[in-house]
């Protein structure tokens, strides 16, 4: 206000004269500014602006020694913390650090019980990024003021900025002593600085004692449990979420967001255990049944990272616990929520798992036909409908299958099951002999290449153009087809007596390496693995030029690798596909195995 | 699908049969020589120059003949060598002695511009970067990782520490020796940026300076000793002309209040020593905090109807590959002509060049330098505009490039070529 009087009351020609300097100090044009600014201090030494400006033209040219002495004849008439503070920063920058040290420390001295000396120090010392010295004086200042809670925002901030990061969450510890208010407050200025070097130990580290002392704070393990997700220690994240729930049970919100967090982060077992727990402690809780759904999903998801499988080589039932887990996740869903909205498809998806993991057909056409009865209109029944077509494929009923996805062709018409009940058609035509047949219906599909499905039509539209003959029944080709109908029905045994008649009575037919590659694909199946071995094997050397010889040759390499374990042979065999295929498709899983099982870590 | 020919014959067949799968990694037909060619034909050029490097560290010589399909390699046949080049995905050739002879002949001949570099000895080579995860990749680490050439990664404790003598070849990239944080002053409140300035500032405190610029400018002067004792330094981006800059603002103050607490010098353009720079003289450092920009060495972007990837080019300058060997190494390429690519520094201004300066590669039409080299002391230094030469303007927080889609980039070869010149054996200069 003083300020404004003074310029106020200043005559228009030393108004002029100041605006000029002013316009002169903008353009970095000091060597004008300062003369002018000088007269004008000379002839009005009490107006405050032009003392600025000359101050501010002064330190921009680094002349630090006339700026001091400036502020020196200020000091005299009106001293103020404010004025010796910006003094000692200036004697700093002209280099003379003892010297400004003692003027900082002489200004906390003549006011050591006000807030705001401590203020003005604080914002002195950050102008020139002594940051140390800054965090050190507010904590002086927080004693002497007796006021532990002073300050706290500033000294996060600063301990932040240089690294102290269990001094930062101190403080922010202290902001939430008292009540969870600035809890997202101080989430937020975490997740800035957490991925600085060894924020996140201290941080975890300083709550963790906290905890210690007031094991009931329930923002502090509100707090840990974020820290540890963010350092991905799930499990002692879920031990902290459990305690919030304890502490104030709200019908299991905080475990299923916690659990839909680790699941995210593909911590399986931990999500696993938050949901089962909320089932557990809250069954009425209105998130059951998603908790439920997340049991199912979960156990698949760990069934699928661990390669879990429910049938071994030569076809034994193997232990399954989770793929079993699921499904009694699945009945236990459609026990207690009958009326859930999504409790066709979840029907229906119970009965893919018994149809595709445990082979029961009985048993998942059972699920099937009770979607379609119970939810006739819905995109499950379509489905549904579906997938009793790929059971009657199975069982050998293919007049009933074809019947089946003539059914559903006939009513979607346009649509990805539509298409794949195409697909399947053509197939089952295939599987019978009907080739001509299956070749017109695989050619109605093969336009949108985009697709899966579309792909596989031009696979096979292939083959059965390509490996006809040598008699007008085409029996090579008709063997072939009836083999893949008994590889698809899981009975390698039957396809490997067809291809093994195949290659003897048609070893120069076009469609024998065909036969050679199916026959090695169903000894595997059937768990004949040294068999398969040779089997994929011989192939390149039997056929050099067949588009199968790499794919055998990476096959034969799996075997070595994955099956049997023999991981120098792998790498041999790996690299004699490089070296002879450099072209192939598998060039890159290739290297890529190679690489793995070198450990070159690329 | 379709099966072409056929059946084999019974011998074969009994062979899979007693032999097992034993056959399928029989030895492959004996060559003496190995031949990479780097031309159009070869399928991962950046690999390339890793399997070269991967040779030298097995004590086998790599022949580099400059200017034969691109700058091809020729290398004696070992165990594993043609694993290693299948692994990789590497194209060869192999060749019998006289093949190998005659292309040597036809390389060494005098009507060719063409030439011979025998490479012996794999370098030791560093990389200035802080460990420090920064939101924008830098194509001198990707190349290395990508082509699986060793290097390790030091910064400014190891350069003032005295560790740059251990190595034989340093490479910056994204750098700012002048100590304005890359003037990247709008993403002060990033954690990012707050890390990097704390870790700059306890830098500069631990090694006695007050101020950022000054540490700077302590390792710029460490570097530039470096080279003057005999280093090889390759730059790219900022790290070219922050390094001149600082070097040549050695006597006095050009950051500005926000990046270090006190004014510009305001003499610092009369302070300006450019004998101190490698390559640059006459230029003006920008005191401009807010502005992306360290100084007018750098022409920035070109004109706004060629700010495409598709339009923006630059060409190589070819030299004489017998006479002029060490350009000649640093140029090779399959292509004359490049994509160009924008960065902090994106091209030079022909005008700053000092005149000792070679120039490697300009934007043609333009008075830009794209690409340039020069000796100085006993070493030499070789800076290269730009950020990532397969990501046309590469922004904050971009991911990186995956090499894997630019298995045959031209500009990082250039990047490549680099590696490897130090590895070249001196020839006797013909009088």
């Amino acid at each position: 206000m003083a300020q404004a009087q003074d310029e106020t009351e200043v005559d228009p020609a030393l108004r002029a004269r100041l605006q000029l300097a002013d316009l002169y100090a903008r353009a970095a044009q000091y060597d004008r500014a300062i003369p002018l600014l000088e007269d004008l201090y000379h002839t009005a030494p009490e107006l405050r602006a032009i003392q600025q400006k000359l101050q501010q033209a002064y330190e921009a040219v680094k002349r630090y020694d006339d700026v001091i002495a400036l502020l020196d004849r200020t000091l005299k008439q009106a001293p103020s913390p404010e004025m010796r503070a910006e003094k000692a920063r200036l004697v700093y920058l002209k280099g003379d650090e003892q010297a400004a040290f003692a003027l900082w420390e002489a200004v906390l001295e003549s006011a050591p019980f006000e807030e705001y000396t401590y203020r003005i120090l604080y914002n002195s010392l950050i102008q020139v990024r002594l940051l140390h010295r800054a965090a050190d004086v507010l904590t002086r200042g927080r004693a002497h003021v007796g006021n532990p809670q002073l300050f706290q925002i500033e000294l996060a901030y600063l301990y932040t900025l240089i690294g102290n990061h269990s001094g930062a969450m101190e403080e922010y510890l202290a902001l939430l002593e008292h009540g969870e208010s600035q809890l997202n407050y101080v989430r937020n200025q975490l997740s800035r600085s957490l991925k600085q070097e060894g924020a996140l130990d201290a941080s975890i580290a300083t709550v963790e004692r906290h905890i210690r002392d007031a094991p009931n704070h329930r923002s502090y393990h509100h707090l840990l449990a974020w820290l540890y997700m963010e350092a991905g220690r799930y499990r002692e994240a879920l031990r902290e979420t459990r305690i919030i729930d304890q502490m104030n049970p709200d019908k299991g919100a905080v475990l299923f967001n916690f659990a839909r967090r680790a699941a995210e982060a593909a911590a399986y077992d931990i999500a696993l255990e938050a949901f089962d727990e909320l089932l557990t402690r809250d069954p009425d809780s209105p998130l059951a049944a998603e908790a439920q759904l997340g049991l199912v999903d979960m156990h698949l998801l760990w069934a699928e990272t661990t390669q879990e499988r429910s049938f071994g080589a030569n076809g034994t039932r193997l232990a399954a616990p989770h793929q079993e887990a699921a499904l009694e996740a699945f009945r236990e869903f459609l026990r207690r929520f009958p009326h859930h909205d999504r409790y066709a498809e979840i029907l229906h998806r119970m009965g893919r798992l018994q149809q595709d993991v445990f082979h029961n057909l009985d048993e998942a056409a059972a699920i099937y036909s009770d979607v379609i009865r119970t939810h006739a209109d819905t995109e499950a029944a379509s489905r549904a409908r579906f997938d009793l077509g790929r059971i009657a494929i199975a069982r050998g009923r293919l007049e009933e299958a074809r019947g089946i996805f003539a059914g559903l062709v006939r009513t979607m018409r346009l649509g990805a099951i539509a298409e794949e009940a195409r697909y399947q058609q053509a197939l089952i035509h295939f599987y019978r002999g009907e080739l001509d047949i299956a070749a017109a219906h695989l050619s109605d599909l093969d336009e949108n290449t985009s697709t899966d499905t579309a792909n596989d039509a031009i696979a096979l539209r292939i083959v059965i153009l390509e490996n006809r003959g040598p008699d007008s029944l085409h029996t090579p080709l008709r063997m072939f087809a009836r083999a893949s109908l008994f590889l698809r029905r899981h009975q390698s045994k039957h396809a490997i007596a067809i291809m093994d008649t195949l290659i003897s009575q048609y070893g120069g037919h076009p469609i024998a390496d065909d036969a050679r590659f199916l026959r090695a694909q169903a000894l595997r199946t059937a768990g004949s693995t040294q068999e398969a071995l040779v089997a994929f094997g011989e192939l390149p050397l039997v056929y050099p030029d067949s588009p199968f010889c790499d794919q055998s040759l990476f096959l034969v390499a799996e075997i070595l690798d994955v099956d049997l374990g023999d991981h120098a042979r792998a790498v041999e065999v790996y690299t004699h596909l490089l070296v002879q295929y450099p072209g192939s498709p598998l060039a890159a899983a290739t290297r890529l195995r190679i690489r793995t099982l070198r450990g070159d870590g690329v | 699908m379709a099966c072409r020919q056929k059946q084999c014959t019974s011998g074969a067949r009994a062979a899979v049969l007693l032999a097992g799968l034993s056959l399928l990694a029989a030895p492959q037909v004996s060559a003496q020589d190995i031949l990479i060619p780097m031309d159009a034909r070869q399928s991962n050029h950046l690999k390339a120059y890793g399997v070269a490097y991967w040779a030298l560290q097995r004590n086998v010589p790599v022949e580099w003949l400059l200017n034969y399909r691109g700058g091809s390699f020729l290398l004696e046949q070992i165990a594993e060598l043609e694993d290693e080049l299948a692994i990789r995905g590497v194209h060869y050739e192999r060749l019998n002695g006289a093949q190998a002879a005659r292309i040597i002949a036809d390389v060494e001949s005098e009507r060719a511009n063409t030439s011979l570099v025998r490479l012996e000895t794999p370098p030791r080579i560093a990389v200035y970067a802080p460990k420090q995860t920064l939101p924008w990749d830098d194509a001198v680490l990707l190349a290395l990782a990508y082509a699986e050439v060793p290097y390790e990664m030091i910064y400014d404790d190891d350069v003032l520490g005295g560790r740059l003598s251990e190595y034989d070849w340093l490479h910056l990239h994204h750098e700012d020796f002048t100590g304005q944080y890359g003037k990247f002053y709008q993403y002060r409140n990033m954690p990012w940026y707050i890390e990097q300035q704390r870790q700059a500032e306890e830098a500069a405190r631990r090694h006695g300076y007050r101020k950022v610029s000054a540490l700077k400018l302590s390792v710029a002067r460490e570097i530039r000793h470096y080279v003057f004792e005999g280093g090889f330094l390759f730059a790219m981006c900022s790290g070219t002309d922050t390094v001149d800059i600082a070097l040549a603002a050695h006597a006095t103050d050009i950051v500005p209040d926000i990046y270090d607490g006190d004014p510009v010098d305001p003499g610092a353009i009369d302070k300006l020593d450019y004998a101190e720079s490698f390559a640059f003289m006459g230029f003006r450092p920008s005191f401009n905090a807010s502005e992306y920009e360290h100084s007018d060495i750098d022409a920035g972007p070109p004109p706004q109807q060629l700010q495409s990837p598709a339009l923006d080019y630059f060409t190589l300058f070819e030299f004489s590959a017998k006479w002029d060997p060490v350009p000649t190494m640093l140029t090779q390429n399959h292509v004359a002509t490049i994509k160009g690519f924008v960065g902090q520094t994106t091209a030079f201004r022909k005008q700053f060049v000092k005149p000792s300066a070679v120039l490697l590669a300009e934007s043609a039409g333009r008075e830009e330098v794209k690409y340039l080299h020069g000796p100085f002391g006993q070493g030499t230094f070789t800076y290269y505009a730009g950020h990532d030469p397969e990501d046309y303007q590469h922004y904050v927080g971009d991911p990186p490039t995956d090499l894997n889609l630019h298995k045959n980039s031209p500009g990082y070869r250039l990047i490549l070529n680099n590696i490897l010149f130090p590895a070249a054996k001196k020839k006797k200069q013909k009088t």
